[in-house]
């Protein structure tokens, strides 16, 4: 559906893509993961046709994407990452002239006005300013204002900044139903919990370039290790770090140690070995790696770094 | 132009949600009109200054100065002040010596003195001394023709008494009383009277314009007899307010000049909050948010207009309907041009606080040398010539003409050429400036 084939874009003497290609089809719900600054919000810009890349080509259901064909973006739609919508005006008023600018009116315009007020839980507020609006609910209106004109591929730049969990569960439920129903949908974001419970592939994207691509489960299989183990960190656990040095990965938290096997290191050595220091097995938990040790193990950078 | 047509009315659905903005754009201006047509006296019938103090000393014996006190207490220009009041509150009469501390107290900022010597019978004319602190060059200027004109109004013979001083100097004193008694004598053989009579007027300064003496009122003045000036008005003769007509359109230009640079600036609170992001994502150009912004800017712009120029008709009775049809043509162009203006200072702007303070400056610059605030033609030639090139100098020629001048549609069209000329131009740049900056980024 979109594709993006060697894309540079540069501002000034820092390059914000560099060499960037990616293939996304049509029903997918893709990720892009990274901090700030990797180039996501380059990748949305160019998407949408704010910005032209320097080098490389977009197209999208074969046809080249240009700022200068503004038709061709009719299919899109753009979830900024501001709540960009007009403060003083009510949220149906916000929403009917989003919808007048891509043509909509009369009673489609209604109905479709009114479904997105409905599935966001708007509706009774729909007559007040949005800026007598809570942050999360004009998260979600941002996000209705996107989709009236029911484009075929959604940009969802970085969408809950600042919310709180009950509008993110809302935003959340909202676009996978929507992605079920045939949305396609690009999704930035610096939050590994939001890429792994949303999207189908993942982007992993740091100075400008995406070193790892995949589904959840091919990205986690490039670690150099199935299982991490997390124990508290007190006097007794100590020692044990000390131990563990030889035999992997042993990264500090504020009240936890996490431990990352070597390849090829066995757990039942892991589990001998605290035997024999007396550590209760009840200390331990072990679990599957995530995005977050994928993203320190490609480029040494924690993502909130 | 459906696109066009939808930024436009989400442009006014915005600024009638924004309270403070229509009351800037409506009411405010019409308060302020309101407020400057009393400050200048835009409907009192006799306009000018009032109640100006000056001091007056008279150290002369003759007559003929209490005459001119007296001129001077009616006219109502000033307030005459002839007595000193001292701390424990006795009154005196006002010495030349008191003056120069009550000036520098700030009692009063004129004086006249009437010396002792107001005739000389060395010198022709009348002695006197002006004191000033002329803190204020107009004032002092105003002051200064208002007291050449009581004086040469209200009191021609003393001018006669000065000639018949300088005449004594001359020939002598006996001489001169006895060309004075044949002079009489001649009158009374030839017109009759009583030739003793006749003689005292003379010497009081009275060579036969009995009325001369009067109060300057019905054109009998002096200077109205010695020179008839005869004022024919070719244009303007049927307006019902004619100081309000002259300026309430460059207030109205002031404000519309702030309101739509406002306007325009407003780009970037759109900017942002994301909004340009989120709509050039869709079927939507640079250049239609642009002719938006520039439809908006004239729309909002005719309403302010014909709001002040409503308040001008309900205030001052300014006579706008008669005018209706030109007078919006050129409140179209007028704004247009205004709305152009906006839109380059947001354009070479780098932020709406920047934009607002370059707004503020290039606005009052603008207004004085285009004529808003006074006439072009008192300043100096070169500041004429720039004047020519602002809008609001074009603007107030257009409103002039409408509504002082009875101009037809093709008297306006130079003036609606310059300020379409004016607005292409300018918006060219602006368009360009947004094209090559930040503004959509």
């Amino acid at each position: 559906m979109l594709s993006l084939e060697n894309i540079t874009k540069r501002y000034g003497a820092i390059t914000a893509l560099d060499g960037v290609s990616l293939q996304i089809e049509a029903g997918e719900f893709f990720g892009l993961l990274g901090p700030n600054g990797a180039g996501k919000s380059t990748i949305m810009s160019l998407v949408a046709g704010l910005r032209a890349p320097d080098a490389g080509r977009i197209t999208l259901n074969g046809q080249p994407m240009s700022a200068a064909r503004p038709e061709a973006r009719a299919s899109l739609g753009l979830v900024p990452q501001h709540i960009a919508l007009y403060p003083k005006l009510s949220a149906e008023q916000n929403l009917r002239i989003f919808g007048q600018l891509y043509g909509l009116g009369g009673a489609i315009l209604r109905d479709r006005v009114n479904e997105g007020l409905e599935a966001m839980q708007l509706a009774d507020r729909r007559r007040d300013p949005v800026s007598t609006f809570s942050g999360g609910m004009q998260r979600r209106l941002n996000i209705i204002a996107a989709l009236l004109h029911r484009p075929k591929l959604l940009l969802c730049d970085e969408p809950t900044v600042g919310v709180d969990p009950q509008s993110r569960n809302a935003i959340f439920d909202f676009l996978e139903k929507l992605n079920r129903e045939g949305l396609t949908v690009i999704y930035s974001t610096h939050y590994m919990e939001e890429a792994t419970r949303l999207c189908t592939r993942i982007g992993i994207i740091d100075h400008g370039k995406i070193p790892a691509l995949g589904t959840l489960d091919e990205l986690l299989l490039k670690l150099p290790f199935e299982e991490e183990i997390r124990f508290p960190r007190t006097e007794a656990t100590t020692a044990l770090v000390a131990k563990l040095g030889a035999h992997g990965s042993v990264e500090p938290g504020d009240e936890h140690y996490r431990f990352r096997p070597q390849p090829g290191y066995k757990l039942s050595n892991f589990y001998q070995l605290t035997e024999s220091l007396g550590l209760p097995a009840r200390l331990f938990t072990s679990q599957r790696p995530t995005l977050e040790a994928l993203f320190l193990h490609l480029t040494g950078r924690n993502l909130r770094e | 132009m459906r696109t066009i047509l939808v930024l436009v009315r989400k442009d006014f659905a915005n600024f009638f949600r924004n309270k403070a903005a229509v009351s800037l754009t409506f009411a405010v201006p019409f308060a302020l009109i309101w407020l400057f047509g009393a400050v200048f006296g835009v409907n009192r019938k006799d306009s000018g200054p009032t109640d100006i103090p000056l001091a007056v000393v008279n150290a002369s014996t003759n007559p003929g100065a209490e005459k001119l006190i007296e001129a001077l207490k009616a006219e109502k220009a000033f307030k005459v002040i002839t007595k000193y009041t001292a701390d424990d509150k006795t009154e005196r009469p006002l010495r030349e010596a008191d003056l120069a501390a009550l000036m520098r107290a700030n009692e009063f900022r004129f004086a006249l003195v009437i010396p002792e010597d107001l005739f000389s019978e060395k010198t022709f004319g009348l002695h006197l001394k002006v004191y000033t602190n002329p803190r204020n060059e107009i004032e002092t200027q105003l002051v200064n023709g208002i007291l050449q004109k009581t004086i040469f109004s209200n009191v021609p013979q003393l001018l006669g008494q000065s000639l018949i001083a300088r005449g004594r100097g001359t020939i002598g004193a006996e001489r001169m009383d006895k060309f004075n008694q044949a002079i009489a004598d001649n009158v009374a053989r030839n017109f009759g009277g009583d030739p003793a009579a006749i003689r005292k007027g003379i010497e009081q300064g009275d060579f036969g314009a009995g009325g001369l003496g009067g109060t300057g009122a019905g054109g009998d003045s002096l200077i109205s007899q010695v020179i008839r000036v005869e004022s024919i008005q070719v244009a303007g003769q049927d307006v019902k307010s004619p100081v309000a007509t002259r300026i309430v359109g460059g207030w109205a230009m002031q404000f519309l000049l702030f309101a739509l640079s406002a306007a325009a600036t407003a780009l970037f609170s759109e900017r942002d909050h994301g909004i340009f992001h989120r709509i050039l994502a869709g079927p939507v150009t640079r250049a239609q948010i642009l002719w938006s912004k520039f439809v908006y800017g004239i729309c909002i712009g005719m309403l302010q207009l014909i709001t002040l120029f409503l308040a001008g008709r309900i205030l001052y009775g300014i006579d706008v309907e008669h005018h209706i049809g030109l007078l919006l043509l050129i409140c179209a162009f007028a704004a247009a041009a205004c709305t152009s203006f906006g839109m380059l200072l947001a354009a070479i702007s780098s932020s709406q606080e920047a934009a607002s303070g370059l707004a503020t400056f290039l606005i009052l610059l603008m207004c004085a040398i285009g004529g808003a605030w006074f006439p072009v033609t008192l300043m100096p030639e070169f500041i004429q010539q720039i004047s020519k090139l602002t809008l609001v100098y074009w603007a107030m020629e257009g409103f002039s003409q409408v509504l002082w001048a009875n101009a037809s549609f093709m008297e306006l069209l130079p003036t609606l050429g310059f300020l379409g000329g004016i607005t292409a131009v300018v918006m060219t740049i602006a368009v360009w400036r947004f094209n090559r900056g930040k503004i959509f980024d």
